[in-house]
This record gives structure tokens, sequence and C-alpha cells, in this order.
């Protein structure tokens, strides 16, 4: 036969059935989540908030300290929910359902727990807080670390790293348009569109970051 | 209408279980066909991959189980004669972008040789018009492997030194592409008993030992080769 | 607001994406051909059509505090449905539209509407809605999906015009953010005369 141009991993995979999916680090895990594979930037998920709370920079940070606190316990509850009771009793295809469920459970919480704890923050946040329910990037990341077979430890690195990233971006962004605000910018951009444009310049930026480490 | 506790827990697990009940009831109705849609298009994936012959397909089957990860190896014969070799592979070592990606791979012997006779992919969940491009007929992926000897491959692409060209702005979906190949062909050698055993990879030498061990975990029921039948027409 | 009404306003006046301003992700997600925008907006039509007419069924035995979860519950749970009915009864649809069913759940084009419109008007004109907001929604994704085609890919509808050539980056990430602002500008322009 000559030269084997097989990779080891694969021939190792028939010989002893296991498989070895190349080590990533969580290092390599936080930094892809939240750079490299930006959650708003390069996933489009959770576009909604990001357009509609990111006008000044402190509801900005609220918003993504709320959002990283729900994605990273929805991330412990979707993932013990999956391993614990829906493989085992062989209903996944209730999942979204079942996830989604635990995520609006989740928000109300934080909603309760926010009111008493930080009354401002409420006051700011109030209107926005339903929305992470619908937030995509909830659901979204919760299904994907599902997908990916992450042990728990992992895929609460990794939801907090993406929430981080959706955070990053969101402040990024506020910071840019709170200078937007006293621009003289034409008449028909003002508003959504020239955010539009500004996420898009913000957008090809994180490009850079591509290939920096290899993904989860 | 007004709020008490008593018609919120009661309404929301109504509807609750209303949904639930639905749900489950749809998926066991559809359960069966889902199944028998799926088997039909592996099976009719298997016919595309190979070439053309005249008579009724008999499949001849496999299996090994690599983790979580099930490779089929499937013998297409038509009468007494091999048409080839219909293999389902995952990608092992690279995932895609987003999910694993699956491929049916065929190989037909000719003159002694081994050649790749065609490529379809199975299951994917890449990006929309880039990544999931590797479904498109005649893509550059596609192209690289299509015809060639698998044995003068290298399972990589071509800007890391490999022989797939990758498509446009996708390599991580082109990677997990070629690796799907790697796997695909190394369980068509494994089928035919003619893989290295794990010393050789490990020690990198290139000389063929004989291996027995084969795949671990192979299901009971389908570790005994089955037989099923599909009209060509 | 007269019947007719109902369905056109969705086209222009209550535009679900310039206007709205509903439904970014999969806006965004899926646009980076024609063809793809066409089959999320017609797979979102669907969805929203019914999960209308069901709310509108159920709106008088919600307590308002459990709106959303009840609302949420059963957009999922049609979402799950129609993605098993269509797997085992139209698998080649399903082959093209299957990426983008479940996206559609998080979509909140759906919960918006059930809370704006649904949740307040009878199960007819429900249905209306959805058909008017639908069409708009498949309409302006179709439109991104075209100009973002041919300016990154240079195709339209998969017909190559020019191969090669064209910047990619519209087909990225950052195109899509790009296109979706210089048209809302434009549609601002011609809907406003």
């Amino acid at each position: 036969m000559g030269e084997i141009n097989i990779s080891k991993e694969v021939i190792l995979g028939f010989v002893d059935g296991s498989v070895s999916v190349e080590a990533i680090t969580l290092f390599a895990i936080v930094i892809g989540a939240i750079f490299v594979n930006n959650v708003v930037l390069s996933q489009f998920l959770g576009i909604c908030p990001f357009l509609g709370v990111s006008s000044k920079v402190e509801t900005s940070a609220g918003m993504g300290m709320a959002v990283t606190f729900v994605m990273a316990l929805a991330s412990i509850v979707t993932w013990s929910l999956q391993r614990f009771i829906l493989v085992p009793f062989g209903i996944e295809y209730m999942q979204t359902i079942v996830f989604i469920l635990v995520i609006a459970a989740l928000v109300q919480m934080v909603e309760i727990v926010l009111k008493k704890v930080s009354p401002a923050l409420y006051q700011a946040l109030g209107i926005f807080l339903p929305l992470i329910t619908t937030n995509c990037a909830v659901l979204g990341v919760a299904i994907i670390a599902v997908q990916k077979n992450f042990d728990l430890l992992t895929s609460v690195v990794y939801s907090a790293s993406i929430a981080a990233g959706f955070a990053l971006a969101l402040i990024l962004f506020a910071g840019i348009r709170e200078r937007l605000e006293v621009e003289d910018v034409p008449q028909g951009m003002r508003g959504v569109p020239i955010a539009l444009i500004t996420a898009g310049l913000l957008a090809m930026a994180f490009m850079g970051f591509a290939n920096v480490v290899p993904l989860p | 209408m007004k709020s008490s506790l008593l018609n919120m827990v009661l309404v929301l697990f109504g509807i609750t279980a209303v949904a639930a009940f639905l749900v489950g009831l749809v998926n066991n109705v559809t359960k069966e066909t889902i199944a028998q849609t799926e088997q039909r298009n592996k099976d009719l994936a298997k016919l595309e991959v190979l070439p053309e012959f005249e008579g009724d397909a008999e499949f001849e089957d496999k299996c090994c189980e690599i983790g979580d990860f099930k490779v089929n190896v499937t013998t297409v014969k038509a009468g007494d004669a091999v048409v080839g070799y219909a293999v389902e592979a995952p990608s092992i070592t690279r995932g895609g972008y987003a999910d694993r990606i699956t491929l049916m791979v065929g190989f037909v012997e000719k003159d002694g040789a081994t050649l790749i006779n065609g490529i379809k992919v199975l299951k994917q969940s890449e990006t929309p018009g880039l990544g999931a491009n590797m479904t498109k007929e005649g893509n550059s992926l596609e192209r690289s492997a299509v015809g060639k000897e698998p044995k003068s491959l290298k399972f990589a692409v071509s800007k890391e030194g490999g022989s797939f060209d990758a498509l446009t702005g996708s390599t991580i979906s082109s990677r997990a592409y070629a690796n799907a190949v790697e796997t695909a062909y190394a369980g068509y050698l494994w089928a035919k008993g003619e893989l290295p055993s794990a010393d050789v990879a490990k020690s990198g030498a290139t000389k063929q030992e004989d291996t027995t061990s084969g795949a671990t975990k192979c299901n009971n029921e389908e570790s005994e080769a089955q037989k099923g039948e599909v009209k060509n027409e | 607001m007269s019947k007719l009404q109902l369905i056109t306003k969705g086209i222009i006046k209550e535009n679900p994406t310039f206007v709205l301003i509903l439904g970014m992700c999969p806006t965004l997600g899926v646009t980076s051909s024609a063809i793809n925008g066409m089959g999320m907006g017609v797979a979102t039509m669907v969805v929203l059509i019914m999960s209308n007419m069901v709310i509108s069924l159920i709106k008088g035995i919600v307590p308002d505090k459990v709106r959303i979860p009840a609302f949420i519950v059963v957009i999922a749970s049609f979402v799950t449905i129609i993605e098993m009915l269509m797997k085992a009864y139209v698998p080649s649809l399903y082959a093209s539209l299957g990426v983008f069913i479940p996206l559609i759940v998080v979509n909140c084009i759906i919960l918006g509407r059930a809370e704006a419109f649904a949740s307040k008007n009878g199960i007819f004109d429900s249905a209306l809605d959805g058909i008017g907001i639908g069409l708009g929604f498949t309409l302006s994704l179709t439109a991104i999906g075209a100009v973002r085609e041919m300016l990154g890919a240079g195709s339209i509808f998969g017909y190559t015009f020019a191969p090669d050539v064209m910047p990619l980056l519209f087909i990225l990430a950052p195109g899509g953010f790009l296109v979706l602002g210089y048209l809302m500008v434009l549609f601002n322009k011609v809907a406003k005369r």
C-alpha cells in the first residue's frame, strides 16, 4: 500500500473505537467565543437587543451583565436537563419547548431579583428583560452547547464567553453610537440605518481575529 | 384577563400539557415515516455515488462505531458482481462550522486500483451560501476528490498542503469535508481488512501490518451482515 | 382597516424588516442568497399565520402575567410539529427549508405579532395579519438576499453572471449589516415619498 495517508486519529478511532478530537483548551474556547466567532458580529444572534439597547454605554453594560448571568445559568440548567431527562427518556424532540420555557422562567427570576437588589438598574433594563426570553442568542447558545457535546464545565465556560462577547460588542457599539448622536448624520440615515452600517464596520474589524485560535 | 396565582398555574400547566401531548402525538405518528424516508434517502445516495448498473442492487452492510459516531460500509452487489462500496462516514477529528457533517462516499475498484466514484453530503448544517455550498454539484471539494485515487490524496485543504480546494470563505467546513472523506476511506480499508494498526499509525511506519482487531464497538444487530434489496430503476 | 389593507400593510407601511425592525437575526443570518431569503420568508409566513390564529383563539383564557410564556410554548410546539410533519411527508421541501425551521422559534416577529395583533383581534383578521406581515418579510428577505448574492457571489437566484470577481465580503457577516443598512435608507426614501 506504500505511504499511509490516513491520519493517526482516524486510524486510532477504528482500532480502539475512541474519538480523539483535537484538544481545544478552555482558553481557546474563551478567545474563540468572544473575538473570533463573536455571537452578534459573526453569528447574527441577539441582534434585536444589540440594536435596541445600545444607545448608552451604561444600559449596554447592564444588559450585557443580565444576559451573561442568564446564559451561564441557562447553560447549567439546559445541560442537566438534556443529560438527565431528555436523553434518558428519549424525548429529545421536546428540546426546543423545554429549553425556551426554562429560559423564560430564568428571566422571570432575574427580573424579580433585580427589582429587589437594584431598582435603578431595573428601571433602565425593565423593558428589555422580557426581551431576553426571545433573545435568540440565549436559546441558540444553549442548543449549540448541547450539539457540541461539551461537558458541564466547558459548556458553562463556553456560554459565559459567548455572553461576554455579546456584552463586549454591545458596549463597543454603544460607545460609537454615543458619538454618532452629536454627529451630523444625513437625514435618511439617522437611527437604525447608520447603526447597521456602523455594525457592519465593527464586524469587519472583528474579522481580523479570524484563525487566531481553533474554533470549538 | 386578570391574573391570579391559581389561574396562572392552571392555564400555563394546561397549555404546556396540551402542547406536550400534541408534540408527542405527532412524533409518534411521524417517527416511522421519518426513519423510512431517511433510510430510503441513504439507499438512494448509495446508488448515486456508484456507477450505474443493470438489475437489482443488493446491499451488505458492515458497520462500526467510533465514539458516538457510526461508519457504515455497504458493499453494493448486482447479482454476483460487486459494483462498489458506499461508505457513510462523519467528520471525526474536525467538526464542521456548526455541527459534524456526514458524507456518503462511493469507492469502486478498477484494474487493481481504488477510485472515489462519487460523494454526496448526507447531513450538514453549515452557513447557507458559504459552507453549505458543499452540497452543490461539482463544487471545488467534490472535484478535488471524485475520480481520484484516495491513496494519492492528502486529506487537508490546499492551503494547508492538502489536496482539497476549499470552498471560498469556508476553510473550516472544507476541513471537515476532507476529514469525512478520510474517515470514509479508512472505513473502506477497515471493511476490506487493510487498515493499518494503531502501532503503525503511532510509529508513522509505512509498512502494512495485519489487522484483526478492527472496530470494537459494533451494534450486535448490525455487525451481522445486513442484507437489503433496492430496486434499481 | 379593511381586509385588503390588513394584507398589504405588511409590504410597505408596516414592513416587518425595514419599518418595524423585527426578526433581524434570521434576516441577517440566512440572506446570503436570494433563494435562502425566500425560503426563510415562506417558512416564517406559514408559522406566523398558524400561531396568530391559535393565539387569537386562546387569548381569552390566558392571564396577562403568563401571556409571554404561554405564547412561546404555543409557537415552539407549532414549529416542532411543523418540522416533524415536513420531515415525514414532504422531505424534499424539508431538505431546502429545514435549516430555517428551528430559527423561527426565536424570531421575534412571531411573538411580536402575537403580542401586538393576535392577542387583540379575531381569528380571521389575525390570519390576514399573518399573511400580510409574512408577505412583507418574504419580500424584504428576498430583496436583501438578492443584493448580497449579486454583490458577493456575482449571481442571482443561483444563475451566475460574474464568477469569482465580486467581493466575498457581502456574503460574510459585515456585508449583511451593510446591505441591510443601505437598503433601509433606500426604503425610507422611497416609502416616505
